[in-house]
C-alpha cells in the first residue's frame, strides 16, 4: 500500500527541479545583496511578526490563523528549500518537515489522476453496487440511486460519455463467478531504463482473452527491486484452460511531451495553473499516450496454476531480448467471491476518493473536517462495505489508514482520528486483527504522528486561549496516548529519520518511545521558538545598553510563553501523559538564556565604568560625605551613561530573577541545578555600581527635597517638614531595590547592606548639612538698632527633620533585614562569624546614629549661637542698670522666654533639653568671659552680684524639673564667680577662710603637724580645750620650736567682740601639751551664725623679734562643733592638721587681689602673703 | 541599642574629626588582627576569613587633635573582590598592609594600590593621597623573614608613598604608630592642599575661610562626615 511514496517521489522530482532552478536566481539575488542570511532573517522576521500579530490577537477565530499557518509555512517550506547548503541543519528540518506540514489541499486532485491503478475498474465496481443496493440500508433509501450516480460520478471527475459506457457495461455484468485473486508482491533485478540507472515500474496485468481490462499497480519511483504489496481480483472468463495471465512490467515515463510541460511548472503562476498543468500532465500519463517503456513481460497459463494457490517468481522477458529481464513475484490464487484484501484495499481507494472530493467540493479548513461525509457518500460507502462483506473493524481499519494518509496532504481533525483509534484499539489488542491488517494501522500512525508532534512543536502559533485550541491539543496527547498504550510490533519503524529531522536518536540506541518522542517535540518546539525569538528582535545597535535591553526582551517573550504553557496547557499535558510539559519548556530555556546572558552580564559589569560625577561648576554644592570633593552636584554635568547602564542592567537582573523564581515553582526540588539559579553571581560587579547609583540618586534627591522645602510641618499632627518626609521616601526606595534585589547569596547580602547601611548615613548626614544650610539666614531680625536672632519655627522643624530622619535609622536597618542575615549567616558559616558580621552592621549603624546626633547637636550649638550676641547685651545691660531700671532684666527674660518657648512648642522633649543644655553652657562661657572683661574693666562687685541675681533669675525660670540647676562644670564655676565677685570685701575675706577650711578638709598627709582640740557649744557659750600639738614644723635654729596657740572666731567683724585667747608658750617642744581650756560667751546673734569658723593659729614666740614667727594655722567649722552638755571630756578628739596658705590659686583670694582700691583687701592680702611659706613674692594683677 | 540612648549624647565626637580609613591586603597577612589590636587592644590567634568587610570605629588623638577613625578592614580573598570594592569611595586614608614572612603578599601591593586607585576614584595621585604600607609580622624571626625593611623603603620610594611602617599585631609594635603615622600623613597633605588653595584664590592674603573649601581642591575622594 505505497500510493503516497510514488506521489512523493514524484513530487520530490519536481521539487527538485524547481530547486535548481531557484538556485540560479537565487544567486542573482546574492549578487545584489551580498547576504542572503539577511535575507533569510528578515522573512523570518516578518513571519514571526505575523506570528506575534496572531498571539496577541486574543479570540481571533480559528479558521483565520490556519489558514495564515499555513501560507507561513509554505514561505518557511520554500526558505528551506532553498538554501539547503547554507544552513545545513535548519534548512535540511525545514524539508523534512515539509513531510508532515499540511500542503495546499489543491494539489491533492493532481495526485488523484495521476496514480497509476485502475480508477475505471473501481468506478465500474461502484456503479456496479449502486445498481445491485443491498437493500434496507439507511443511507440508500434516502438518498435516490440517481443522486448517488452523479455524485460517484463527479467524485470520479469521470466524462460523461465513459460514464454511459460504464454505466451499460455495469447494467450488463453479471456476478462473476469465479475470481482469481492476484497479488503483485514484489520484483527484483529489472532492467534499467532511465538514465540514471533505474526505472519507475509499474505492473499491468490482465487476461489474454480481456487485453482492454487492464489492471495497473502504483508506480515505484527510482527502482530496480520494487515492492507492491498490492491485490487485484480478476473475473475469470469461460474458456479458463487457454487463457493466460499477462504480466507486464512498464517503466513509468511521462514522456517528452511531460517533461516540457514539467518545466512550464515553473513558469505557472497560481495554485490553479498548476493544477490545470499537472491534470494534463497525468492525462498524458495514464492514458497510454505516453512513452512507457516496456520493461518486461511474463505469460502465465491459467492452467498453470494450482487450484489451492501459488506463490512464485516469474522472468520477464522482452521480445526482443534473450537476457532476462527481471524477476516478478507474485501470489495467486481462485476463489469464488471478491477476496476480503480486495475488498479492503477497493474500500480504502474508494474512500480516498471519496474523501477527496468531499475535501475539494466542501472547502473545509484544514484539521477541520471531521467524518462526516454528504449522504450520498455516505451511502456508496455503507453500499460498498456491505457489498464486499468487509466488517466493522475492517471499515475503521480503512478509514484510519485513509484518513492518516489524506491527513499529511490535507489535515483532518485530530478529534476524528481519536475517535477511530477508540475504536480500533480493542480489536487490536485483542489480536482480532492481521498482521498484514497490523502493519496497516501502524503504516497510518507513522503518517498521523508527525502532523501531532507537528502540532505540539507549533503550538504558540495558536492562541492559547482559544477553546477549539485546547480541544485540538487534548485530541491530539489523547492520540498520543492511545498510540503509546499498543505495543509498535517489532518491524515498525515509528519515526523514521526521514520525516524527523529534529528527532535525535535514544543514546543507549533502544527504540524511541511516544512520550520520548513528545519530551523532544516539546523540547524542539522550545528550542525553535527560542531561535525565533532571538531572530526577530536582533538588537538596534551594539551598544552595551541595547544588548542589555534585547536580553530582556528575550527573557520576558520566553516568560510569557512559559506562563502561556504553564496557564493553558500544562494541564493537559499532564492530565493525559503525565507530561510536564511547563518544566520541560523551562530546562530547555532557563539552559538557553543562561548560556546567552551568562557572557554578556559578565562582559558588562566587567566594562561598567565607575560613577564619576563631573566637577567645576562653582555654585553645586559638594557632598559633605563620600562623595567630598568630586561630586558636583548639578545634574547637567553627570555622564547619564552609566547611569542608565546600571539601571537597565538591574532591569535585567529583575528579569532573570522574575524568570527563575517561574522555574522554581515549576520544579520545587531540583530548581538549584538549573544553571539559571546562579544567576546573581554573574550580577557581582554590577551591584557596586547599582548602590552607587542609588547613593547618588539618594543624594540628588535630598538636596531638591531640601530646596523644595518651606519648613512648614506636613500636617498638624507632626513637626517634620517635607523634605523629612521627601528623605524618607528615599531611604524607602533604596529599601525596596534592596529588596527586589532579593541578593539570595548570604555573605553578599550581608556586605551589601554593610554599604547601603554606611551609604544612608552618608545620606543623613548630608541631609543635616542641607537643612542647616538652609535655615543659615531665618530668624536674623534687623532694625535701625540692632540686629537680633529669634528663634523661628523653621529652626525648629529643620531639627525635627533632622532628627526624624535619624530616628528612622534604625528601624531602617532592620527592615533590610539585619537580623535574617545574622540569622543565615550563622547558618551558613558560623555562629561567631555571624557575630563578627552582627557586629560589623552595628557599629556600623551605631556610628551614623551618633553622626546624625553629633550633627543636631551642631546645628542646635549654631541656632544657640546665634541667640548669644542679643543675651549677652541685655545681661550687661541688666548688669549695670538692674537697680535703676528693672526693664533691662525683663527683656533677657523676654528673649530668652519667647525663644525657649518656641522651641519648647516645637521640639522634642529630648531636644528641648539638649537646647537648654546648650543654652545654659553657652550662657557659662558668655558670662565667664563677661567676668573676665569686666574684671579687668574693674567693675564694682555690685555689676557681678546683679549679673549673679540675673543668672539666678534665669535658673529659677527655666531650671526643668528634677534636674540639676547647674549642668555645666563653666555654668558652676560661673555662679561661684558672680557669687565671689558681688560680694563685699568682708564677705570675701571670710569666703577666703572657708576656702581654706575646704583646703584643710582635704589634707590627708600633714606635713607642717596636727593640733588635737575638743569644743563644744554649751548654752550660749564655746567651750575650747586645745589638748596638743604633734610635729610641729621647727622655725628656730636649734631645730624646735617655741609654740603657743591663739584662738580666733570668723568672721572677725561678727566676732569683734568676744576674747581670742590664747595658751602658754612651750619651749623647745614639737610635741607641746597645750591642756588649756576657754570658755567664750556669744551673744544670741554671734549663735546663730551658722558659717563661723574657729580659726586656731600657731605662733613661734620670737624672744628677740617684735613679732612672733607663723607656724600654722588651722579651722574648725560651727558645724563641726557639737551642741551639748555632755562633759567636754567625753566628747571626741579634733585631729586638725595645720598649714599654711601657699598658693594665691583660690577664687576668693583671686577676687581679693582684683579689688586692688580697697583697703581692707589690701591688708588682708598683705597679712596672708606673710603667712606664705617661703619667701616667694606674687604680684598684684 | 535604645533608640534614645544617651551613651553618645557627651559631646565627646563633637570637635572630632572623623576620617574612614580602609585596610587592604593580601588574605592573612593580619588585617583583621591589625584592626583588632588598635581597636581593642587584643591579639585573636583566629583562623577564619573576615566576610566582606567589617567596621569598627575608634576615637584617637594626634598631635593634640582628636580624630575618630572610622576602620574599614576588607576581606583579601579574590573572590570578595566586588564585595569589599564598593567601600572604597569616600575613604581618607588606605593602609596596604603585607606580611613580612609572605614575599607575595609583598608583590601584590602594587595590585591592591591599583584595585583601591581604580576604585576609590582617587584623581590626584598617589603622592597626593595618605597611603601608608604596612609589614606586618614583624616579629617572626629573621630566618623566616622574606622582606627586607630596605625593599619596602625602596618599594615605597618608587612609588611615591611617604608613609611606611613594620608592624607586629601579635606582639604589639608599632600599631598605635602606624594608624598615627597614617592619620599625621592625612593632616600634612591636609594643610598642603589648604595651602595651596589659598595660594590659588587669595595668593597674597590669608583666609580663614580655607578649612572649608580644601576639599574642593584635593578632589581625592578624601571626606569626612563632619569638617569641623
Amino acid at each position: 500500500m505505497d500510493e503516497e511514496s510514488m506521489w512523493k517521489g514524484f513530487y520530490e522530482k519536481l521539487q527538485q527541479q524547481k530547486s535548481t532552478e531557484e538556485k540560479v536566481h537565487e544567486s542573482k539575488i546574492q549578487e545584489v545583496d551580498d547576504s542572503f542570511f539577511e535575507k533569510f532573517g528578515s522573512l523570518l522576521k516578518q513571519v514571526s511578526q505575523r506570528a506575534a500579530l496572531e498571539e496577541s490577537t486574543p479570540l481571533a477565530p480559528l479558521k483565520e490563523p490556519e489558514e495564515q499557518d499555513g501560507e507561513q509555512k509554505d514561505v518557511a517550506d520554500l526558505q528551506g528549500e532553498r538554501n539547503p547548503g547554507h544552513d545545513s541543519d535548519s534548512g535540511n528540518e525545514t524539508l523534512l518537515d515539509t513531510d508532515s506540514e499540511p500542503e495546499d489541499p489543491e494539489k491533492i486532485d493532481f495526485y488523484v489522476e495521476a496514480i497509476g491503478w485502475n480508477v475505471d475498474e473501481l468506478y465500474l465496481e461502484i456503479l456496479y453496487e449502486i445498481l445491485h443496493n443491498v437493500g434496507g440500508c439507511d443511507m440508500g433509501c434516502e438518498v435516490g440511486q440517481q443522486v448517488m450516480l452523479s455524485y460517484v460520478q463527479e467524485a470520479f471527475k469521470i466524462a460523461n460519455e465513459k460514464h454511459t459506457q460504464l454505466l451499460t457495461k455495469a447494467e450488463a455484468k453479471e456476478p462473476p463467478e469465479l475470481m482469481l485473486n492476484v497479488e503483485v508482491v514484489e520484483a527484483k533485478d529489472l532492467v534499467p531504463k532511465d538514465p540514471n540507472g533505474l526505472s519507475d515500474p509499474f505492473v499491468t496485468i490482465y487476461l489474454m482473452s480481456n487485453s482492454s481490462q487492464r489492471y495497473n499497480t502504483s508506480v515505484k519511483s527510482s527502482t530496480l527491486n520494487p515492492l507492491w504489496e498490492e491485490h487485484f481480483s480478476l473475473p475469470m472468463p469461460a474458456n479458463l484452460h487457454e487463457d493466460s495471465l499477462i504480466l507486464e512490467v512498464w517503466d513509468f515515463d511521462p514522456a517528452e511531451t511531460v517533461k516540457e510541460k514539467m518545466t512550464k511548472i515553473f513558469e505557472v503562476k497560481g495554485v490553479k495553473g498548476l493544477r490545470k498543468l499537472m491534470k494534463e500532465i497525468a492525462i498524458t500519463a495514464s492514458t497510454g499516450k505516453h512513452d512507457n517503456e516496456l520493461i518486461g513481460t511474463s505469460n502465465i497459463p491459467l492452467k498453470s496454476i494450482p487450484a489451492g494457490g501459488m506463490t512464485m517468481w516469474f522472468n520477464l522477458s522482452k521480445k526482443s531480448k534473450l537476457r532476462r529481464q527481471g524477476v516478478l513475484k507474485l501470489r495467486l490464487n481462485f476463489s469464488s467471491e471478491k477476496n476480503s484484501q480486495v475488498a479492503a484495499q477497493e474500500h480504502r481507494h474508494l474512500l480516498r476518493i471519496l474523501l477527496l472530493h468531499e475535501l475539494e467540493s466542501s472547502k473545509v479548513a484544514p484539521y477541520w473536517w471531521c467524518g462526516n461525509f454528504s449522504a450520498p457518500a455516505e451511502a456508496i460507502l455503507t453500499q460498498h462495505v456491505a457489498q464486499s462483506g468487509l466488517s466493522q473493524s475492517d471499515n475503521w481499519l480503512a478509514q484510519w489508514v485513509v484518513f492518516c494518509a489524506v491527513t499529511t496532504d490535507h489535515p483532518l481533525s485530530f478529534s476524528l482520528f481519536n475517535q477511530l483509534l477508540e475504536k480500533i484499539t480493542k480489536p487490536l489488542q485483542s489480536g482480532l486483527v492481521n498482521e498484514e491488517e497490523v502493519k496497516l494501522f501502524w503504516d497510518g500512525a507513522k503518517k498521523l504522528l508527525p502532523t501531532c508532534y507537528s502540532h505540539i512543536r507549533k503550538l504558540r502559533k495558536k492562541t492559547a486561549g482559544d477553546k477549539t485550541v485546547m480541544k485540538t491539543l487534548r485530541e491530539v496527547l489523547k492520540i498520543l496516548y492511545r498510540l503509546s498504550v499498543l505495543d509498535v510490533p517489532e518491524y515498525v519503524d515509528l519515526f523514521p529519520v526521514n520525516l524527523y529531522g529534529w528527532l535525535r536518536d535514544n543514546s543507549d540506541g533502544s527504540r524511541l518511545t511516544i512520550q520520548e518522542v513528545l519530551n523532544q517535540a516539546a523540547v524542539q518546539g522550545a528550542a525553535d521558538w527560542f531561535v525565533h525569538i532571538l531572530d526577530n528582535n536582533e538588537c538596534k545597535d551594539r551598544t552595551e545598553d541595547s544588548r542589555l535591553q534585547h536580553l530582556i526582551r528575550v527573557i520576558q517573550l520566553v516568560r510569557s510563553d512559559l506562563q502561556r504553557a504553564v496557564e493553558y496547557f500544562d494541564r493537559v499535558f499532564v492530565e493525559i501523559m503525565s507530561f510536564p510539559y511547563s518544566k520541560v519548556l523551562y530546562g530547555v530555556y532557563e539552559n538557553k538564556i543562561a548560556s546567552l546572558v551568562e557572557p554578556e552580564v559578565i562582559q558588562v559589569c566587567k566594562n561598567l565604568k565607575r560613577l564619576q560625577y563631573n566637577e567645576g561648576s562653582t555654585n553645586s554644592v559638594y557632598l559633605a560625605g563620600g562623595l567630598n570633593g568630586e561630586t558636583g552636584l548639578g545634574t547637567p554635568q553627570v555622564d547619564h551613561e552609566p547611569l542608565a547602564m546600571g539601571t537597565t542592567l538591574f532591569e535585567l537582573y529583575l528579569a532573570l530573577q522574575r524568570f527563575l523564581a517561574l522555574g522554581q515553582g515549576l520544579n520545587e526540588t531540583e530548581w538549584s541545578t538549573y544553571a539559571i539559579s546562579k544567576f546573581h553571581s554573574w550580577f557581582y560587579g554590577g551591584v557596586a555600581q547599582w548602590l552607587d547609583i542609588a547613593a547618588y540618586k539618594a543624594l540628588t534627591r535630598i538636596e531638591k527635597a531640601v530646596d523644595l522645602d518651606n519648613l512648614v510641618p506636613v500636617d498638624t499632627n507632626v513637626k517634620y517638614s517635607s523634605s523629612g518626609v521627601d528623605t524618607l521616601a528615599i531611604f524607602y526606595q533604596i529599601k525596596i531595590f534592596w529588596q527586589q534585589l532579593a541578593w539570595p547569596d548570604v555573605e553578599g547580602c550581608y556586605t551589601f547592606v554593610a554599604k547601603i547601611v554606611d551609604d544612608i548615613c552618608r545620606c543623613c548626614v548630608f541631609y543635616s548639612d542641607k537643612m542647616a544650610g538652609r535655615v543659615d539666614n531665618v530668624g536674623t531680625i534687623s532694625t535701625v538698632y540692632e540686629e537680633r536672632f529669634e528663634v523661628t519655627n523653621e529652626w525648629c522643624v529643620a531639627i525635627n527633620n533632622i532628627d526624624y530622619v535619624r530616628q528612622s535609622l534604625q528601624p531602617f536597618v532592620r527592615e533590610l533585614g539585619m537580623d535574617e542575615i545574622v540569622q543565615n549567616m550563622c547558618e551558613a558559616r558560623s555562629p561567631l562569624e555571624a557575630q563578627r558580621c552582627k557586629e560589623t552592621l552595628q557599629n556600623v549603624m551605631a556610628n551614623a546614629i551618633d553622626t546624625v546626633k553629633n550633627k543636631i547637636l551642631d546645628l542646635l550649638e549654631i541656632m544657640v549661637k546665634k541667640m548669644m550676641p542679643s543675651i549677652t547685651r541685655f545681661l550687661i545691660e541688666g548688669a549695670e542698670l538692674l537697680h535703676q531700671d528693672c526693664s533691662s532684666m525683663d527683656r533677657v527674660m523676654r528673649y530668652l522666654e519667647a525663644n525657649l518657648d518656641t522651641l519648647y512648642q516645637h521640639l522634642n522633649n529630648e531636644n528641648f533639653s539638649r537646647t537648654l543644655d546648650i543654652v545654659w553652657e553657652q550662657l557659662g562661657e558668655v558670662l565667664y568671659e563677661l567676668i573676665q572683661a569686666n574684671l579687668e574693666k574693674r567693675r564694682p562687685p555690685s555689676f557681678f552680684s546683679n549679673l549673679h541675681e540675673c543668672l539666678n533669675i534665669m535658673v529659677r525660670s527655666f531650671r526643668q524639673d528634677n534636674k540639676e540647676v547647674y549642668t555645666s562644670d563653666t555654668l558652676k564655676r560661673v555662679e561661684y564667680l558672680l557669687k565671689i565677685h558681688g560680694m563685699e570685701t568682708r564677705e570675701l575675706i571670710h569666703q577666703y577662710h572657708l576656702e581654706r577650711w575646704q583646703e584643710q578638709q582635704s589634707i590627708t598627709e600633714p606635713k607642717m603637724g596636727v593640733l588635737t582640740v575638743r569644743a563644744q557649744f554649751i548654752d550660749d557659750n564655746l567651750k575650747i580645750e586645745i589638748m596638743n600639738a604633734r610635729n610641729l614644723m621647727p622655725t628656730d635654729s636649734n631645730g624646735l620650736c617655741d609654740s603657743y596657740v591663739r584662738v580666733s572666731i570668723l568672721p572677725e567683724d561678727m566676732f569683734a567682740s568676744v576674747a581670742k585667747p590664747k595658751t602658754q608658750t612651750h619651749s623647745k617642744n614639737l610635741f607641746p601639751l597645750y591642756d588649756e581650756m576657754f570658755i567664750i560667751p556669744l551673744t544670741a546673734e554671734q549663735r546663730r551664725i551658722t558659717d563661723g569658723l574657729l580659726h586656731f593659729v600657731v605662733k613661734d614666740k620670737d624672744m628677740f623679734s617684735v613679732s612672733n614667727t607663723f607656724v600654722g594655722e588651722a579651722y574648725l567649722h560651727f558645724s563641726e562643733v557639737p551642741e551639748t552638755p555632755a562633759p567636754i571630756s567625753s566628747l571626741s578628739q579634733q585631729h586638725l592638721p595645720l598649714s599654711k596658705p601657699d598658693s594665691i590659686d583660690g577664687d576668693a583670694i583671686k577676687a581679693l587681689e582684683s579689688r586692688q582700691g580697697d583697703k581692707q583687701a589690701r591688708e588682708f592680702l598683705k597679712k596672708q602673703r606673710q603667712k606664705m611659706p617661703s619667701k616667694q613674692f606674687f604680684s598684684l594683677g | 541599642m535604645v533608640e534614645d540612648n544617651e551613651r553618645d549624647y557627651g559631646r565627646n565626637t563633637k570637635k572630632n574629626v572623623l576620617l574612614k580609613i580602609v585596610i587592604l591586603g593580601d588574605g592573612g597577612v593580619g588585617k583583621s588582627c591589625l584592626m583588632s589590636r588598635f581597636i581593642s587592644n587584643h591579639f585573636d590567634d583566629h583562623n577564619f576569613h573576615t566576610i566582606g568587610v567589617e567596621f569598627m570605629n575608634k576615637t584617637t588623638e594626634v598631635n593634640g587633635i582628636q580624630y575618630t577613625l572610622q576602620i574599614w578592614d576588607t576581606a583579601g580573598q579574590e573572590r570578595f573582590k566586588s564585595l569589599r570594592t564598593p567601600f572604597y569611595r569616600g575613604t581618607d586614608i588606605c593602609i596596604l598592609a603585607y606580611a613580612i614572612d609572605d614575599r607575595s603578599s609583598f608583590n601584590n601591593i602594587k595590585m591592591w594600590l591599583n584595585e583601591f586607585l581604580h576604585y576609590a576614584g582617587v584623581k590626584n595621585g598617589i603622592e597626593k593621597f595618605p597611603f601608608i604600607v604596612v609589614g606586618n609580622k614583624s616579629d617572626v624571626s629573621s630566618k623566616d623573614r622574606e622582606v627586607p625593611y630596605e625593599q619596602l623603603k625602596q618599594w615605597c620610594d618608587e612609588n611615591k608613598i611617604a608613609t611606611y611602617i613594620e608592624t607586629s599585631a601579635k606582639t604589639d609594635s608599632n600599631v598605635v604608630e602606624a594608624f598615627s603615622m597614617a592619620v599625621q600623613r592625612w593632616a600634612d597633605l591636609e594643610q598642603k592642599a589648604e595651602k595651596e588653595l589659598r595660594m590659588l584664590h587669595h595668593p597674597d592674603t590669608v583666609t580663614l575661610h580655607g578649612a572649608s573649601t580644601v576639599s574642593s581642591i584635593r578632589a581625592t575622594c578624601c571626606s569626612r562626615f563632619s569638617n569641623v
